[in-house]
């Protein structure tokens, strides 16, 4: 039994081959997400680590309910005293930390930044026990000093004593002397860089009223027992303010790393998902034609006493072996797939940190699970109809007889019915949510990929001879050939067909995607923005100090400016977004759509108003003239009356607007998100631009657009992100690929008679090659319509699922469609390649006397 | 005559392929039986339903009326197992196409239904069939390494080396060469007179017919005529008689 596999397995090698690659690329993908998933969480975690590895506790503010910014709550500095003052503690030291907010630039004057990672601006004391910085050169800075990691000083080629250009949040840059570089903990930054100040310039650089720090580190003196230590600072400390052990500490700071890097590993395992299962069709179809091929030798095994069950059992058990080949090559080939996710990454304008690659137990266990799940998933019913296959086989004459069409109609409808049944639910039906949604129109859209493939077969026939019609009008007789062999066997034109049409599909679906949301975007441009000029932080949108607003105010070029703040609030207790602006001057920088009160005027917002969302209006039941109570970060709490409801949020971004003099004073930090402009009457755009511009240079981080350039950016951010998913869903492609290739080659085996006649008749090599090729862009054109097909039709669910405030327009990429009808043609070209030159290799001779 | 022990035997077997007026009768209740360490020869005109009564005697295809029985056990009523089980164990098989597994040996070919029961295997039995066969020098080659009659050879080893109640030929020397067909053919005349094994054969060819002790003649699924101990003349002469002159036995 055992030898018959393995004999058999040396005899089908090549195409067993070509299908473990199917499988293998599945599970490489799957193998590469924990691989790059752990691999990040292990460098955050020592990260964490170093950090706090000299620390026994840390004080902090009690993380509040309310925060719109992104830095911790700041506290009164004269505590470190009180605490360093107490028996139990040996060393305190309070500090300030923040990020996104100073910045040191270059000879050219471009800030210094690595391209993912996060620049982090600190105080330091110089070396301590309870510090994570070690000095490897120079001293701690002191006054107007700072210290930088080494790879910031490599990248802005500085060396200890220079004097360095430094952006702040307050003004204008600011020169400092580099007085030392610094290293962190043993493990690295993870990529991102430090700028440390003693704490007074930090604070005075951040504009920081007051000796206010964010957090206070602790050694206990010698002998003192951690839990001690704890009891000793807590009855010292104010309301407001905890103390952490360090590993409290440390393990905060692991999971919200963690929670980052499982939603990016999840990710990336849907897609792997994606993948195997358009492997499972390539596997279904080896195996099937296997099962095919071999009914004559089955039919012997079973004449001459092979059982059913031994029969089957020989099919699954060569798919056991495939599915642990597949799986150990899979497993390290994740690593390389870890590596390839990285560089994707890297162009798609993140960057990764360097750490070595980790390859889990757990990744080893699920990884062999799944590939063997899924090959013997695609083998059972080959399987079970090998074991079907009657003895007498072993004397019939040759071919493989039709197999009966209607359990394949009945099981596809069974199938097809409640897929498309769940896609239109998920688009229409009555459901609460868009994640909910897109769940039910994900499930039905892989049972509709599953029955369109099984029902694909009763129209490949046809199909494949109406897509053949341009190959004979062109290539006569051998085109003739190729159009009738990918029409003869639908059930096999079908099986290679669907697999690349999955892939095709979801690229098309993403393509459509897209397109609606920039086709969304341009509208809410054209119709909501009335600004001249942008000014945001250029490389994540991140907020940034309001100082600049005044400064801007100031120029005589400039007739209307507005801020506009992202903002935590609750609102009748409940935690909303809510977005701050100037709303005297906002209207002519956008239109929010108010479609009923005002927001500007004697009858606007004014101190005590609120706009609403019409969508959230009529969920929350208000109306105009109603009252909400809104309660700040600080705890103030006012009652505000509904004076305006609006219906275009994409700018503001939230489903509440308060003018921002309501909000400024009782924000831990008066930031903006964005500030928008109009130049004076008369003023020239150039003219206004430079005026503006020449503001905003002393802001490195903040970068000047009009409406062009913004629509311009937008786009390029979306095409990126569009770049992202296609290289991932390529692999799809990549699989679909080694499928048309394995079938193509196991159909010209089938027909090595055939071929030989042909020759014999007078047939040349190059005609049999041409006539190989032209069934496989047949079959490969069959798959990619029907990817295309489906992807528009997933493309507008997807788009009708999404709330319209997101996308709106549904949006038909024209000419990427047609480029990816060519790219599936190709690639049938492609893949056609080998099976061809070996049919118009074989010796006519060989191929009559086959057997 | 006393009481002869039947290998094999059908009462009243009948198959129909197809229903209603396309309906095919290829066995219009035959009444056979087959003597233990007998050699057995089925002639007659394709179509005749030879193939067909073989088949189904052997356990390969079901009748559609009638019962077969090989020694006292009745196959209508058996399960697939039931039968997947009597094939392995009871019955051996030699086809016209070679029809060896082409990636096993010789040898591994030939103890193949044993290595499928999970039986042990006697080895001194193998080895003597192997060397009867003549095979010796042969044994660990692949088919594609082995003449047609060679792996003929290798067929008729495998039916015998599993000690099986009757073997069972269809058209065993149909694809040989005269030369080749007599060795083969003197190989399982041995196996009747020296081993005491069962042996029917189909075929078309008289002289091959020759070497059996009986032989039966089919058309329109029906027993028409049967010989005892022939020589070939007689056999033609017997297929002239039969044959509507046009339709001549084979038709190879």
């Amino acid at each position: 039994m055992l030898k018959l596999v393995r004999r058999g397995i040396v005899a089908n090698l090549g195409r067993l081959i070509l299908t473990l690659i199917s499988v293998t690329l599945g599970v490489a993908f799957v193998s590469g997400s924990f691989v790059l998933a752990d691999s990040l969480r292990a460098i955050f975690n020592q990260v964490s680590e170093d950090a706090f590895s000299g620390v026994d506790a840390q004080i902090r503010a009690v993380e509040p309910e309310l925060n719109s910014g992104q830095d911790l709550v700041r506290f009164d500095g004269s505590l470190v005293d009180e605490i360093a003052a107490l028996d139990e503690v040996d060393y305190a030291e309070g500090g300030l930390f923040v990020f996104e907010q100073t910045y040191t630039q270059d000879a050219d004057g471009e800030i210094v930044r690595p391209p993912g990672p996060p620049v982090f601006s600190g105080s330091w004391a110089g070396p301590s026990p309870a510090s994570a910085f070690t000095l490897v050169e120079g001293e701690a800075p002191v006054g107007q000093q700072i210290a930088v990691d080494e790879a910031q000083a490599s990248a802005g080629d500085f060396s200890v004593g220079d004097t360095i250009i430094v952006t702040v949040p307050t003004g204008e840059p600011q020169e400092f002397e580099l007085s030392g570089l610094i290293d962190f903990g043993d493990g690295g930054t993870g990529g991102a860089y430090f700028i440390l100040y003693d704490l007074p310039t930090l604070q005075r650089v951040l504009g920081v009223e007051g000796n206010l720090i964010d957090s206070i580190v602790v050694t206990a003196s010698p002998g003192t027992d951690g839990d001690d230590l704890l009891a000793a600072i807590d009855s010292t400390l104010p309301d407001g303010l905890e103390v952490l052990s360090s590993e409290e500490v440390i393990a905060d700071q692991q999971e919200q790393f963690g929670t980052f890097i499982d939603i990016f590993g999840n990710i990336l395992l849907g897609f792997a998902v994606v993948v195997l299962f358009v492997s499972i069709f390539i596997i279904y179809n080896t195996f099937a034609i296997l099962v095919g091929q071999r009914t004559k030798q089955l039919g012997l095994l079973r004449s001459i006493g092979a059982s059913g069950s031994q029969i089957r059992a020989m099919v699954l058990i060569e798919a056991v072996i495939i599915g642990v080949a597949a799986s150990i090559v899979g497993l390290f080939g994740g690593v390389g797939v870890a590596w390839l996710l990285k560089q994707l990454f890297s162009t798609g304008g993140g960057s990764f940190p360097d750490g070595p690659l980790r390859i889990l137990p757990r990744t080893i266990v699920v990884v062999v699970v799944v590939g063997l799940l899924v090959t013997i998933l695609s083998a059972i019913l080959p399987a079970v109809r090998a074991s079907r296959v009657s003895p007498l086989e072993a004397v019939r004459d040759g071919g493989q007889r039709e197999r009966s069409m209607r359990f394949r109609i009945l099981a596809g409808a069974a199938v097809l019915v409640p897929g498309l049944a769940a896609l239109l639910f998920g688009m229409f039906g009555d459901i609460e949510g868009t994640a909910p949604r897109l769940a039910a129109i994900g499930g039905g859209a892989a049972l509709t990929f599953l029955g369109v493939a099984m029902l694909s077969a009763l129209f490949a026939g046809r199909a494949a001879s109406v897509l053949g019609l341009p190959a004979e009008a062109v290539k006569g007789i051998t085109g003739r050939l190729a159009r009738d062999n990918a029409s003869r066997n639908p059930q096999r034109t079908a099986a290679t067909a669907t697999a690349l049409m999955i892939g095709l599909a979801l690229i098309t679906g993403v393509a459509v995607l897209t397109e609606s949301l920039l086709r969304t975007f341009d509208e809410v441009l054209e119709e909501s923005i009335t600004a001249d000029l942008f000014v945001f932080e250029e490389a994540q949108g991140l907020p940034f100090s309001s100082v600049i607003i005044d400064q801007l105010d100031a120029l005589p070029e400039v007739g209307e400016v507005t801020g506009f703040a992202p903002v935590e609030a609750k609102i009748d207790e409940t935690v909303e977004s809510v977005s701050a602006y100037d709303t005297e001057t906002g209207s002519s920088v956008v239109n929010i759509g108010v479609v009923d009160g005002a927001v500007e005027g004697p009858d606007g917002l004014g101190p005590d108003g609120i706009g609403v969302l019409a969508s959230k209006a009529e969920t929350l039941g208000l109306e105009i003239g109603d009252t909400v109570t809104i309660e700040l970060e600080d705890g103030f709490t006012t009652d505000l009356t509904v004076k305006a409801i609006y219906d275009e949020d994409t700018l503001v971004g939230a489903p509440f607007v308060v003018d921002r003099d309501l909000t400024s004073p009782h924000l831990n930090v008066d930031n903006v998100g964005f500030v928008g402009l109009t130049y004076a009457d008369g003023v020239q755009p150039d003219v206004g631009r430079a005026a503006v511009e020449d503001v905003t240079s002393n802001f490195a981080q903040l970068t000047v657009q009009d409406n062009t350039e913004f629509k311009q950016q937008t786009e390029d951010q979306v095409g990126q992100l569009q770049i992202v998913i296609n290289g991932l869903l390529v692999l799809c492609l990549v699989v679909a690929f080694f499928g048309i290739v394995n079938t193509m080659a196991l159909s010209i085996l089938e027909r090595i008679r055939e071929i030989g006649l042909l020759r014999a008749v007078g047939t040349t090599r190059r005609q049999l090659r041409t006539a190989v090729r032209w069934e496989a862009v047949i079959v490969a054109v069959f798959g990619s319509l029907l990817g295309i097909a489906m992807g528009l039709l997933l493309g507008w669910a997807a788009v009708v699922a999404i709330p319209d405030t997101f996308i709106s327009k549904v949006g038909i990429p024209w000419l990427s469609l047609v480029i990816y009808l060519l790219v599936g043609a190709v690639l049938g070209v492609v893949a056609a390649f080998f099976p061809a030159t070996r049919a118009a290799r074989m010796n006519v001779l060989d191929a009559i006397a086959y057997e | 005559m006393t009481t002869i022990e039947m290998a094999a035997q059908a009462k009243a077997a009948s198959k129909v392929y197809g229903y209603g007026p396309t309906a095919v009768h290829a066995l219009r209740g035959v009444d056979v039986g087959f003597e233990k360490g007998k050699f057995t020869a089925i002639m007659g005109p394709s179509g005749s339903g030879k193939s067909t009564l073989m088949h189904c005697m052997a356990g390969l295809d079901r009748l559609t009326g009638g019962e077969v029985y090989i020694g006292d056990t009745a196959l209508t009523t058996l399960s697939d197992k039931e039968l997947t089980e009597l094939r392995r164990n009871r019955v051996g098989f030699i086809f016209q196409a070679y029809n060896l597994v082409p990636t096993l040996n010789a040898r591994e070919n030939i103890t193949l239904p044993m290595d499928l029961g999970g039986r042990d295997i006697d080895n001194t039995w193998v080895d003597e069939v192997i060397d009867t066969v003549g095979l010796s020098d042969r044994i660990t080659h692949r088919p594609n390494e082995l003449s047609g009659g060679q792996q003929q050879r290798v067929a008729v080893a495998r039916a015998l080396a599993s000690r099986p109640e009757i073997v069972y030929g269809d058209e065993p020397t149909g694809n040989l060469d005269s030369r080749t067909s007599a060795e083969i053919l003197d190989f399982m005349r041995a196996a009747v007179d020296e081993l005491g094994q069962t042996i029917v054969m189909v075929t078309h060819d008289p002289r091959g017919a020759s070497y059996a002790d009986r032989v039966l003649f089919l058309a329109d699924g029906e027993i028409v005529h049967e010989l005892e101990s022939p020589d070939p003349d007689l056999i033609y002469d017997t297929i002239r008689n039969l044959g509507d002159g046009g339709h001549v036995l084979g038709d190879k």
